[in-house]
């Protein structure tokens, strides 16, 4: 390893300077001669038709200009993230889907305007009778809220899994352990609320600057919208400040920003307050989750039985993935020899659900490895034991085909259990403080495109001039999480030379070449290993320039790390990175080097196969140590291990921020986050009464990194930030057991609920002594 | 999300406050301490007013004399204070317990006091009242809350600082501007103070009158007083439920006690009938227990905060164990 090597290091992001000093560009910065400032107005309606909006007392307003209105043109274009369920339309007429759904947008010289004249606009709503209950969309209706559903209910997606012989497994165990679970929904609560300005060019082309993490998907829903070919239509990406899945949609808000701006031929800028933020949600799915699994006296598990009822609400957003994922995803970290999925997902007249940071994964998850731990005090063996004697080995593929490569989770179990003590603490620990285990794997970026073409799915260019920096195109969607810096990475290293000659041009899909954006932890593995080969091109036409200005053989020089280029066999013979540039540009101009990224073929030949594909998986084992008060419920965690398997760590304060920033998103929905509802209401959609844990419910991390170097990774990395989310839920149950003795599955586990299990457990116990029989 | 027009007005002290009110109908106008309340509200559109006063920069609302606190003190100076700190220590933890530091470096003490009482119903936007219907203390007629009858708004009052200075025995300094611009000052007991109705919230403050100065009486610091939040974050969040708990030791026994809620009601509570039978007694953990349960079976938490009204009751009892139990451990060597 070169001594300027930045792998592994502790390396600020390519784009802090600009963030910290406050220079960085966020969409709320941008302005444009002439700009209007756009407001929505949403359904006050949970379900209804909207028969007509009135602009009469919204046009008394001064400074109003425009409003987009159902009738108007695009307005009732389908669009949507997935092309096997394109349901969204710009806006919600003829038929409102929730309140909060945006039934038109009014345009005006200035936001104080704006606001007043949505206000004023009049809806005239006929009510309908809401679906709220997901158990009631199963139902066959009438009148289903989409056009295309399963069989006239309101169910969106059903998916029918199975493997081996489930029902030989169960009729064969020695032990059997599950249950029913209940998640209430999750949102993102990213920082920086969405928003868009979409720009009319004068050429007759639609710009549209969004927060976005897809300005792929975007650029073809807009596309789609305003009945545009693709290349009349830029997407500009500023800075975005977080997304976690939330801004991984094409959203109506930028539709109809768009359609507004054609109509008044001027720029149309549209920036939610929080409360949008939540009503647009497409957060983590509430979702009734039963399962079981069963083992053999020595441990072994036989198979797996998981059925989901999943809310979507209003849209179908992600939700066929959802539907998949709530199954598939459960086929890690162990073998399982027999497994069956069932899972629907409904439409409801709520705020609608989506991607959210370890999407589809996270509720599957705990009750899978709170199952494990019943199971394991059944079986009367330790749960660190039994997670190991199960361990998918590196090298194999699951029942349902997902081919497992490198894999670390054995070491990543040694290392948390090592780490945390927990041999001298689990069931060893006073009443009220308890440590429990939740494991992990989760994909590397999903090997299956959501649109299937041959078109790689990720792309880089590099252009490297007589200044000797490097340009790096991309159109992969740094949302913070530091994309932009592995990018640059993967440049720097294959060619040895600074992070500083490194530039990433990441924004701008006039320029920046086809990336599918910023979700399931795709980008280090794809777009890095896009840059990688871009930089691999670059790095032979210095190899051929070293030879011309040497006479040597191009293939024995090497970057030294140092910026320049040594010769294997004598290391006497060194050209400097400035020496060889010049040579290689030499009758030539600026060297241009593009990288591409495909998926290899993966998967089997069964409907639905291509759900959890990919090309490798992180692993993790973490440990939570929580101390709980019996008189109030509260669960304060204090400290918790968490062992992540990343294939190697490109740059370790970023990863270690985003496992840590798992578990505290994590803990959110293990603990105080939940979406309020009251007939279909949302009631607490702010920051004051959404309950994302503040610094002080954070505990200690400890972060252990395991690299298990994926062979097919960017120089072996791969992804660190989504399956770092899930374990810590189950872990905090698991430890809440050990601590108080009761099993919480309904989450978020807040005081109230945990004080519920308790007392009716002493209700149990008390019943059972009654009755002389055993303690429950 | 940009605040509703309004004019913003600075005086530097009373008498150039006095002149503005002159000018000022009642309704018209409001106070702004640190405003970290009542600009949210404000941004939601709940009573806007026309006019803001701020206090911040009146002289006369930042003169603490021996024995008050002024009441334009920001509760970070409270906080740093350490002559509070050694005098009224359960003062400065309820402080150091409020909201987050960055709000307590505007927030005032006489914020607090004078905060708006909140509701499910009413702390939304304005669109999401218009959707749900809003509600008595908003635009309609009717509580959401308590529909029938309806004509009484409940929403709680959530100022943590209320119930310590109620068991510290506090006063508060009111000034009223007269005709002629001067002030004319009274005091009140802090227990007399407020009236349990979330819409008139005072007995007689009206709306020109400026809460002056916080007394406290001279005994108060030989009080043992602690104050217990229930709250799902340490930080950011406004009680559910907090009692406050004081006891004054005479030779190794409590020869008073006092027991003041916050969260439970549209008012801060003292609840001095409870604490009559354990007055000379040492506060043993039946009398804690039997305290407990007694506050717990007189709060009457409404439906309009983040908890269950069940379980805010319950751990109202939890609540004044703790907190008579710290008073207890804390309580003076005879």
């Amino acid at each position: 390893m070169s001594r300027k090597s930045t792998l592994g290091q502790r390396l600020p992001l390519v784009d802090s300077w600009e963030k910290v000093t406050g220079r960085g560009l966020f969409i709320e910065d941008f302005r444009f001669q002439g700009m209007l400032y756009a407001r929505t107005v949403r359904s006050a309606e949970v379900h209804a038709m909207v028969e007509e909006v009135n602009l009469d007392r919204a046009k008394q307003v001064p400074g109003f200009v425009d409003a987009l209105v159902p009738g108007d043109a695009g307005t009732d274009v389908h669009f949507g993230v997935l092309p096997i369920s394109e349901d969204e339309t710009p806006l919600s007429a003829p038929r409102a889907l929730y309140q909060g759904d945006i039934v038109a947008m009014v345009a005006c010289e200035d936001e104080v305007a704006a606001r007043e004249a949505a206000l004023q606009v009049d809806v005239r709503y006929r009510p309908m009778d809401p679906v709220l209950r997901p158990k009631d969309a199963l139902k066959e209706t009438d009148d289903p809220l989409h056009e295309r559903t399963v069989a006239g209910t309101n169910i969106h997606k059903k998916v029918d899994q199975e493997f081996g012989d489930p029902d030989g497994a169960f009729e064969a165990a020695d032990f059997e352990a599950g249950g029913e679970f209940l998640f209430h929904g999750v949102n993102h609560g990213f920082t920086e609320p969405i928003g868009c300005v979409a720009v009319p060019e004068p050429n007759g082309r639609m710009s549209l600057y969004s927060a976005t993490q897809v300005p792929h998907y975007v650029h073809r829903a807009l596309a789609k919208v305003l009945e545009l070919p693709m290349h009349m239509i830029r997407v500009y990406k500023p800075l975005v400040g977080g997304g976690f899945g939330g801004k991984s949609d094409p959203f109506p808000h930028e539709m109809a920003a768009a359609l507004l701006a054609r109509k008044t031929g001027r720029p149309v800028k549209v920036i939610f307050d929080r409360d949008e933020v939540f009503l647009n949600n497409h957060g983590r799915h509430p979702t009734q989750y039963k399962l079981k699994v069963a083992a053999d006296r020595e441990g072994r598990l036989l198979g797996l039985d998981a059925h989901s009822l999943i809310d979507g609400g209003a849209w179908a957003s992600f939700g066929v993935v959802t539907t998949y994922y709530n199954g598939v995803l459960c086929q890690g970290p162990y073998r399982l020899p027999a497994f069956r999925y069932s899972g629907r997902r409904v439409y409801t007249n709520k705020p609608p659900c989506g991607a959210m940071r370890g999407h589809g994964a996270v509720n599957a998850r705990f009750a899978l490895e709170t199952s494990l731990d019943v199971l394991a005090e059944r079986l009367q063996v330790d749960p660190f034991d039994l997670r190991e004697m199960n361990a998918l080995p590196p090298n194999t593929t699951t029942l349902n085909h997902l081919r497992i490569t490198s894999n670390g989770f054995v070491e990543c179990l040694q290392r948390s259990r090592e780490a945390s003590g927990w041999d001298q603490k689990f069931r060893k620990m006073p009443f009220g403080r308890g440590i429990g285990l939740g494991c992990g794997f989760y994909i590397s970026g999903s090997a299956l495109p959501i649109h299937r073409t041959r078109t790689p799915q990720s792309t880089v260019h590099l252009k490297i001039d007589v200044d000797g920096g490097i340009t790096i195109h991309s159109m992969a969607a740094d949302i913070g999480q530091g994309s932009d810096t592995v990018l640059a990475q993967m440049v720097a290293e294959t060619l040895g030379v600074s992070l500083d000659r490194c530039r990433v041009l990441a924004k701008d899909t006039d320029t920046a070449p086809l990336d599918l954006g910023s979700y399931s932890s795709r980008v280090t593995y794809m777009a890095g290993n896009a840059a990688l080969r871009a930089a691999e091109q670059i790095l032979d036409k210095f190899q051929k320039a070293c030879a011309r200005l040497t006479g040597l053989p191009a293939q024995g020089f090497q970057p030294t790390g140092e910026e320049s280029y040594r010769y294997v066999n004598d290391p006497s013979v060194t050209v400097s990175y400035d020496d060889a540039l010049r040579e290689a540009l030499a009758d030539n101009g600026a060297l241009i080097a593009k990288g591409i990224y495909r998926a290899p073929k993966l998967g089997g030949a069964f409907k639905g196969s291509g759900a959890g594909l990919s090309p490798t998986y992180s692993y993790q084992a973490f440990v939570a140590e929580v101390e709980v008060d019996p008189e109030t419920g509260f669960i304060r965690v204090e400290h918790v291990w968490a062992a992540a398997d990343v294939g190697r760590a490109l740059n370790r304060v970023a990863v270690e921020g985003q496992i840590e920033g798992s578990v505290h998103m994590g803990l959110g929905q293990a603990l105080s986050e939940e979406m309020k509802f009251a007939g279909g209401q949302l009631i607490n959609g702010s920051f004051l009464d959404y309950k994302i844990p503040s610094p002080l419910e954070t505990p200690e991390i400890d972060v252990l990194v395991v690299e298990s170097i994926d062979p097919e990774g960017p120089l072996g990395a791969k992804e660190c930030g989504e399956g770092a989310l899930a374990p810590i839920i189950p872990a905090v149950a698991n430890a809440v057991y050990d601590a108080i003795g009761v099993r919480l599955n309904e989450v978020p586990m807040t005081p109230e609920r945990v004080l519920k299990a308790l007392q009716d457990k002493k209700k149990a116990e008390a019943k059972a002594a009654r009755q002389g029989g055993q303690k429950v | 999300m940009r605040l509703p027009d309004f004019q913003l007005h600075k005086p530097a002290n009373l008498a150039q406050a006095s002149s503005l009110l002159q000018n000022l109908e009642e309704g018209e106008f409001d106070w702004l301490g640190g405003g970290t309340d009542l600009l949210c509200n404000y941004k939601w559109r709940i009573q806007n007013r026309d006019h803001v006063i701020s206090t911040r920069g009146i002289a006369e609302l930042l003169d603490s004399q021996p024995g008050s606190l002024a009441a334009g003190r920001t509760l970070w100076e409270i906080e740093q204070d350490p002559v509070l700190a050694e005098r009224y220590p359960a003062l400065v933890a309820a402080v150091s317990r409020i909201a987050t530091p960055v709000i307590r470096r505007s927030a005032t003490l006489g914020g607090n006091l004078l905060l708006d009482t909140r509701c499910w119903h009413l702390n939304q936007t304005v669109e999401w009242r218009r959707a749900h219907g809003s509600c008595l203390k908003a635009e309609a007629e009717i509580c959401r809350v308590m529909p029938d009858p309806g004509d009484v708004c409940v929403a709680t009052y959530s100022g943590d600082l209320a119930p310590v200075l109620l068991v510290y025995g506090a006063e508060v300094e009111l000034a009223r501007p007269e005709a002629d611009g001067s002030w004319q000052s009274r005091k009140i007991s802090l227990a007399e103070f407020y009236q349990e109705d979330g819409i008139r919230r005072f007995r007689d403050k009206g709306a020109r009158e400026i809460l002056l100065r916080v007394h406290l009486p001279q005994e108060a610091s030989a009080w043992t007083v602690n104050y217990q939040k229930l709250r799902l974050r340490e930080a950011f969040d406004f009680p559910e439920g907090g009692v406050a708990a004081g006891v004054r030791w005479q030779a190794g026994r409590a020869a008073e006690i006092r027991l003041a809620t916050t969260a439970y009601a549209s008012i801060p509570e003292l609840h001095p009938e409870l604490c009559q039978g354990f007055a000379g007694g040492t506060l043993e953990e039946s009398d804690r227990q039997a305290l407990g349960e007694a506050l717990m079976a007189k709060v009457r938490p409404m439906k309009n905060t983040a908890m269950s009204p069940a379980y805010r009751k319950k751990m109202a009892a939890v609540l004044c164990r703790r907190a008579l139990l710290a008073c207890v451990e804390a309580a003076p060597q005879p």
